[in-house]
């Protein structure tokens, strides 16, 4: 229980931090926020249910007003303008990579944590962001989806990073990979 | 950690904060169902005119926050002016404004303290299906702590990296900044229990 | 039994010039280092000081990490803010905590970074850290999982790291806190091998007995800087002094 409050905790603060070091670069000059690759971690790492709640206690502090999205963001005004779909995305895009880590047990870790963060980080989110773009802005569907689709090529590549990431967790601290814990407890 | 609201005293940081947020949700499910240019612009305006009340340090801090809508509003207006339907497109952009404006106020006016107790109002009834409101708090406590702990670890991996670099961190930092998150977790955890651990909560 | 040089260099060879100037530093709205002027150029230096007298800022500072808020610095003739290639050349950083300084997740990945930085490809960068490995005798580390080695081999695991880099001077803060005994016995061996510059930053003088000058430092300026047997027993004097007083109890702000 102690164990799952913490891991919880900390992975928020994880999620938080990612968004305030300075960015990163990935390879070839293109500097991203890490806080993303944050999101896709949660799944790998917490598993499904731990992955969700993280981000969702994460998401309950940005609401209550502290400034713990990238670059020192939050208030509810991010929940209510153009980005309000993604955060509302996050969590449950958290839950889908988390899942299919947790039941797809066969095969690298890695190629399993790379294919749940296209699924749940890409999938899932972008359905929920453009949703809630869709709605702010009065747009179609595929029209929104259209102002998206310049991101989607960055975001495999963090869904690359963010196996190669879990794969390297999974030798590193082996007891700290709950999304593959046998039966975890409550 | 310092929080968002603004320390210029308003006359709706003494508002409950409960009746903000639900104004708030009412006002803005409101405005999408209103089609004028014109009532949007005279709404916008009047947000506006609440930014500037308090003075013109909350007017500035204010927009800083609404400035990251501006690339949006860029091409929501230069799509709509395109396709000729310029109306439509300063509707969307002024609400979207409006929208946010006001969340935004909602959050500089409102004490961490007294959104916490709206929290605890709105998870109560969750009680009654085994949610302990004391873990919760407990948890908000323990991202607040440990958020600037793992920051400077974060930028001293940075520096680590810069020592032997000249190029901007890669991706590689997140390996030991997250296993040192995970470390940190497992101490946590175990201070908790050494604490009595958390099975044993009073509720209140 | 390690030999990383020709003939041992005396220890009255010149090392890397050091010059400071005036430096001043601010950190939100705190005086951190205090119109600090110094010039030296051994090849050992000790930096002794309290926790929180700016020792460790010192060190960010001669490597070039931070900027001053004013006043000049420069090592070996250049500034290390402002020239970031030729510091990544010239100077090199132990940090305290290995885990906030190892990121790859094997040893020879880890010491074939700073080389890559440097500029040299993939086969250069690891015959190189291979022959820095082999050098200090652990070839067969080069496959080993940094999170797997003890806290004395990965402070190890980074003097590798930085000295495959060939600085001419390596600044140490705090290496071995946290060590046991014979752990850093063992690292000052490797530590003594080195042939370029040493500033070693500690609070312990166990530590600093070998240094040819002592910088002492308190309250961001110079408190004394001289010869060891001068410096050290006027430091321990006053040290001996506070622990007598509770300043522990003031708050910093």
């Amino acid at each position: 229980m102690e164990k799952n409050i913490a891991y919880i905790a900390l992975f928020a603060a994880l999620i938080a931090a990612l968004g305030l070091i300075p960015k990163i670069t990935l390879g070839f000059g293109v500097p991203i926020t890490a806080q993303s690759l944050g999101i896709m971690l949660c799944g790998t790492i917490l598993g499904a249910k731990r992955g969700a709640l993280a981000v969702l206690l994460l998401l309950l502090l940005v609401a209550i007003g502290l400034p713990l999205l990238a670059g020192g963001r939050g208030g509810l005004g991010l929940f209510f303008g153009v980005t309000g779909g993604f955060l509302i995305g996050w969590p449950i895009s958290a839950y889908v990579t988390g899942l299919i880590v947790e039941k797809w047990r066969s095969g690298s870790i890695t190629l399993v944590s790379v294919v749940a963060s296209i699924v749940g980080g890409i999938f899932v989110m972008y359905l929920f962001g453009i949703v809630g773009m869709a709605i702010v802005l009065e747009k179609t569907f595929l029209e929104s989806a259209a102002l998206m689709t310049a991101f989607i090529p960055g975001d495999i590549i963090k869904a690359i990073i963010a196996g190669l990431l879990t794969a390297a967790i999974a030798k590193a601290r082996p007891a700290s990979l709950l999304s593959r814990q046998a039966k975890a407890t409550s | 950690m310092i929080s968002l609201t603004s320390p210029i005293e308003t006359r709706a940081h003494r508002w409950p904060a409960g009746l903000k947020l639900g104004l708030l949700c009412l006002v803005t499910f409101g405005l999408f169902f209103v089609d004028s240019v014109l009532f949007h612009g005279v709404f916008l305006v009047f947000v506006v005119a609440l930014y500037a009340l308090p003075g013109m340090r909350f007017f500035k801090n204010g927009w800083k926050h609404l400035k990251i809508l501006w690339p949006f509003v860029f091409i929501v207006v230069a799509w709509h002016l395109f396709t000729d339907e310029l109306p439509l497109g300063l509707t969307v952009a002024f609400r979207m404004i409006s929208a946010v404006g006001l969340a935004n106020l909602v959050t500089m006016t409102t004490r961490l303290s007294d959104m916490i107790d709206v929290v605890h109002w709105l998870t109560r009834p969750l009680q009654r299906l085994g949610f302990n409101p004391r873990v919760l708090e407990l948890a908000i406590a323990l991202v607040i702590r440990m958020t600037p702990v793992l920051v400077s670890k974060g930028q001293s991996l940075t520096l680590a990296w810069r020592a032997r670099s000249n190029r901007r961190s890669g991706w590689r930092i997140i390996l030991p900044f997250t296993v040192l998150a995970l470390d940190d977790a497992d101490h946590v955890a175990e201070a908790l229990k050494a604490r009595g651990g958390l099975t044993n909560q009073e509720r209140k | 039994m390690i030999n990383m040089n020709s003939p041992a260099e005396s220890s009255t060879t010149t090392g890397c010039a050091i010059r400071l100037d005036q430096v001043c530093l601010e950190i939100e709205g705190k005086q951190i280092i205090n119109q600090l002027s110094l010039q030296t150029n051994v090849r050992r230096l000790g930096v002794i000081g309290r926790n929180g007298s700016g020792k460790s800022t010192l060190s960010r500072l001669l490597s070039g990490l931070i900027d001053t808020t004013s006043g000049q610095l420069d090592i070996a003739g250049f500034d290390p803010f402002k020239d970031r290639r030729a510091a990544l050349r010239e100077v090199g950083l132990l940090f305290q905590n290995p885990e906030h300084q190892i990121i790859f997740p094997t040893v020879l990945e880890e010491v074939i970074f700073g080389l890559r930085q440097l500029g040299q490809d993939k086969t250069t960068a690891k015959h190189n850290a291979l022959e820095v490995l082999s050098t200090f005798g652990k070839e067969h580390w080069q496959d080993a999982h940094c999170s797997a080695l003890s806290q004395g081999q990965k402070h190890l695991v980074c003097l590798m790291s930085i000295v495959a880099m060939k600085p001419n001077l390596i600044i140490l803060d705090e290496p071995f806190a946290g060590l046991d005994i014979p752990t850093k016995r063992q690292l000052q061996r490797y530590l003594d091998t080195f042939s370029g510059s040493l500033i070693h930053i500690s609070h312990d003088p166990d530590d600093l007995q070998n240094y040819d000058q002592l910088l002492w430092l308190e309250a961001g300026q110079v408190e004394a800087l001289g010869q060891s047997d001068e410096v050290m027993p006027r430091y321990l004097a006053a040290m001996h002094k506070l622990g007598e007083s509770d300043d522990i109890s003031d708050l910093s702000n």
